[in-house]
């Protein structure tokens, strides 16, 4: 089976005419040492036989368990781990088993640490308000493959943004629609879709975390739905797939 | 002279009050009894086999004569002070049980049958029945099960518990178990100490990376909580810490009162612990170090020690230059401790297999990192935020060998943990006692690492009798591969906090 190639979506426009492939892998580690966080990450797809680098995943891979990767090739981006480098790329880790497996550095050098663009700020740091002219507005998180985990230095980062908005517009209503990416695909030889639950699970969990950075009650109001297309989102990075797991956060004024 | 008498009187009472508030004896006594009545002083210095740990009690010195910190308030005639002992580092060391039980031949309140016994049911004159705390410093902690959450509303567990060893008897029966009648699970740990407690409870980001979500909310004032309260998290606040210790460990049947607890509030805000002086190194504040509670009474909590301003430990980095000046055994530490410090945020390690850092939160499984990255705060070496990490130390394979402590099974009832799978095999499934969740089975709450030297066995099950333990531990989990040098300098930083 070879690599899904995912049509471009209408809205990464023009951009990039770049191979986007999706599969399903066992990951493998290479233990480099350029500090903190350095080591690769690796994926075969099997069917085309080519190695990937996915170290720049915000969710990285459990060697114990298979990933399913979405990525675009970055082609001109030299790896510092061995493979093609995609990004923006995406690892979701999935419940199949894996023999777990570490290559050594081999004379790779590693992917040398640094701070994600995508970092929330200490609560010291004052945030920007927004400034008006306000209007309705609409934020989108981005889930891993039927997860309902927001994720660390992506997630957390548009979460932030959106209760800044939130808080500066004071909306007369909040609403958390969850979003499960239920039609099946073939992927790597197998049907995968999402459980529709998650979407019940996504909403509900995005609600809370908007409950607890101050959202009254009674201006939330909590939806889900299964058979997502793909969007625009910002924490898809372009990447069609991963835009249909998400949560849309519409704040109405 | 009619008129003066009284005056003269009171500025004699007021000197003697001043006296004593401000000149305490040179050899105070360890043990603080509760009502005892002494005056807590504005530095307290008690010796350990290290050196010297300070206490700071900022604002000056405070009578504790009817204090509520101080005084037994329930039946079983303990206080707060009885399990945070100054001279521990306001907790409480195994050593500190062993003295105790040896000069009152066991009738110390702190042996009472509820907690400070192994299990109630035990005949309660003998040593053994103690065991859990005279050898590895150790307080019974009975939690209902299941767990309810801040509201008090019943959770349903994802996973169910059963006892599979069980050697004091506490974890089986009609009234001990999760088979018993009201079920309960016991559990056996370290107190934790109460002071530097801003740090504790610093709340640094909104989010809790490690759960995905933003912080909790207290329910009281609707404020985010730290998370770095208690080993399990069962508590998010003083205020239900100390609920939750009065009921349990001093039998208080009634509501602590909201003055009483505003109280103890005040006082434990009010308190630093740190090694002030080493006695191969000398002055741990001296030579440009910045070691002990001054400094930490007078720094801003909760900041995360790779965004500055200032990288954990680095209260010693003046400590790298050679000072000629210094005898050779004093230099050899002091160098050492500045190893020691480097070395905790720049020997790099791979990371394996532990939920909190592994697992859900995207690191990667494994992932290569130093100490520092857990224990990220500046000055105190918690985490900046909520720490609920799965060391291994309490679940198999990773926890040594511990027949004195119960064994139990947790079968998962939907998905398998992401480390253990469907059946894990713990003595203290940690966190998961809280959130009744089976991914926060064996997760226990990071905690400070000021006043290591007063206050050993550690790790919440007192599974390392020294700071040499500790470091041998971790290089056994994660096969660090420290070298001798290494090792011995982890142990001196530790030492010198």
């Amino acid at each position: 089976m070879f690599a899904v190639l995912l049509a471009a979506p209408a809205f990464a426009a023009a951009a990039d005419t770049a191979e986007t492939v999706r599969f399903i892998t066992c990951p493998i580690y290479r233990d480099t040492d350029a500090g903190k966080k350095s080591g690769c990450w690796l994926a075969d797809d099997r069917a085309g036989g080519r190695r990937f680098d996915v170290s720049r995943a915000p969710s990285k891979p459990d060697w114990n368990f298979e990933i399913l990767v979405e990525g675009r090739i970055a082609a001109d981006v030299a790896s510092h781990c061995g493979g093609l480098v995609l990004e923006p790329v995406r690892s979701s880790v999935l419940p199949t088993p894996c023999p777990r497996h570490m290559l050594p550095a081999e004379g790779f050098a590693g992917n040398k640490f640094t701070l994600p663009p995508r970092n929330v700020r200490p609560l010291s740091e004052v945030r920007k308000a927004p400034e008006p002219p306000f209007a309705d507005r609409t934020f989108h998180l981005v889930f891993d493959f039927d997860k309902a985990f927001i994720v660390y230095q992506l997630d957390d980062y548009l979460l932030d943004q959106a209760i800044t908005w939130i808080r500066g517009v004071n909306p007369t209503r909040v609403v958390v629609t969850g979003w499960a990416a239920t039609d099946p695909a073939e992927v790597s030889g197998r049907t995968i879709a999402e459980d529709p639950a998650i979407a019940r699970t996504r909403a509900e969990l995005v609600g809370e975390a908007l409950r607890r950075l101050g959202v009254p009650d009674e201006k939330l109001e909590l939806r889900w739905k299964t058979s997502a297309q793909p969007v625009a989102a910002e924490g898809a990075d372009g990447l069609a797939e991963p835009s249909r797991r998400r949560v849309d956060i519409e704040v109405k004024l | 002279m009619i008129r003066a008498a009284p005056l003269v009187l009171a500025a004699a009472a007021l000197a003697a009050l001043t006296s004593a508030l401000a000149a305490p004896a040179s050899r105070p006594e360890r043990w603080w009894a509760p009502g005892e009545g002494r005056v807590f002083p504005a530095e307290l210095d008690y010796e350990n086999e290290t050196g010297t740990l300070r206490t700071m009690l900022v604002g000056g010195p405070m009578k504790t004569k009817g204090h509520p910190f101080f005084a037994p308030i329930g039946p079983n005639g303990r206080a707060c002070v009885t399990c945070h002992q100054p001279a521990d580092s306001m907790s409480l060391s195994a050593q500190t049980a062993q003295e105790r039980w040896t000069a009152t031949n066991g009738r110390d309140p702190l042996f009472a049958a509820g907690d400070g016994s192994n299990c109630p049911t035990l005949p309660q004159a003998t040593r053994a029945s103690h065991s859990l705390l005279l050898d590895h410093g150790l307080i019974r902690i009975q939690r209902s099960w299941p767990p309810k959450d801040l509201t008090g509303k019943a959770i349903t567990p994802d996973f169910t518990i059963e006892t599979v060893r069980d050697p004091w008897g506490c974890n089986t029966g009609a009234k001990y178990g999760p088979a018993a009648a009201s079920p309960n699970v016991s559990v056996y740990r370290r107190p934790r100490p109460i002071s530097n407690l801003k740090y504790l409870l610093a709340v640094g980001f909104a989010y809790d990376p490690k759960q995905g979500m933003p912080l909790p909310l207290d329910p009281e004032s609707g404020r985010p909580m730290s998370g770095n309260l208690m080993a399990d998290g069962r508590a998010g606040t003083l205020n239900a810490q100390m609920r939750d210790a009065a009921s349990t460990h001093l039998e208080f049947l009634k509501n602590m009162s909201a003055r009483d607890m505003a109280r103890i509030v005040y006082f434990e805000s009010r308190l630093f612990s740190a090694q002030i002086r080493d006695r191969r190194g000398g002055a741990l504040d001296a030579g440009g170090a910045e070691g002990g509670p001054d400094k930490l009474a007078r720094s801003q909590p909760g900041n995360l020690g790779s965004q500055g301003p200032a990288p954990v430990w680095s209260e010693f980095a003046a400590w790298e230059k050679p000072d000629p000046s210094l005898t050779p055994e004093q230099s050899a530490f002091r160098q050492s401790v500045a190893r020691g410090a480097r070395s905790f945020r720049e020997k790099m390690f791979l990371i394996s297999d532990s939920a909190g850092i592994n697992s859900p939160i995207g690191f990667g499984n494994p992932v290569r990192n130093s100490c520092v990255f857990c224990h990220n705060m500046t000055q105190m070496g918690n985490d900046v935020a909520p720490g609920q990490v799965d060391l291994g130390t309490t679940t198999q394979p990773f926890a040594d060998p511990a027949p004195h402590l119960p064994l139990f099974r947790i079968t998962c009832r939907r998905d398998p943990h992401p480390h253990y799978g469907r059946v894990i095999y713990t003595s203290d499934p940690g966190y998961a006692l809280t959130t009744g969740r089976c991914a926060d089975v064996g997760k226990i709450t990071l905690q400070s690492m000021r006043g290591l030297a007063a206050r050993a066995p550690y790790f919440s099950n007192g599974s390392a009798k020294d700071l040499r333990a500790v470091v041998d531990y971790y290089d056994r989990r994660y096969r660090i591969g420290y070298t001798e040098q290494e090792k011995q300098d982890l142990v001196n930083l530790m030492s010198a906090l």
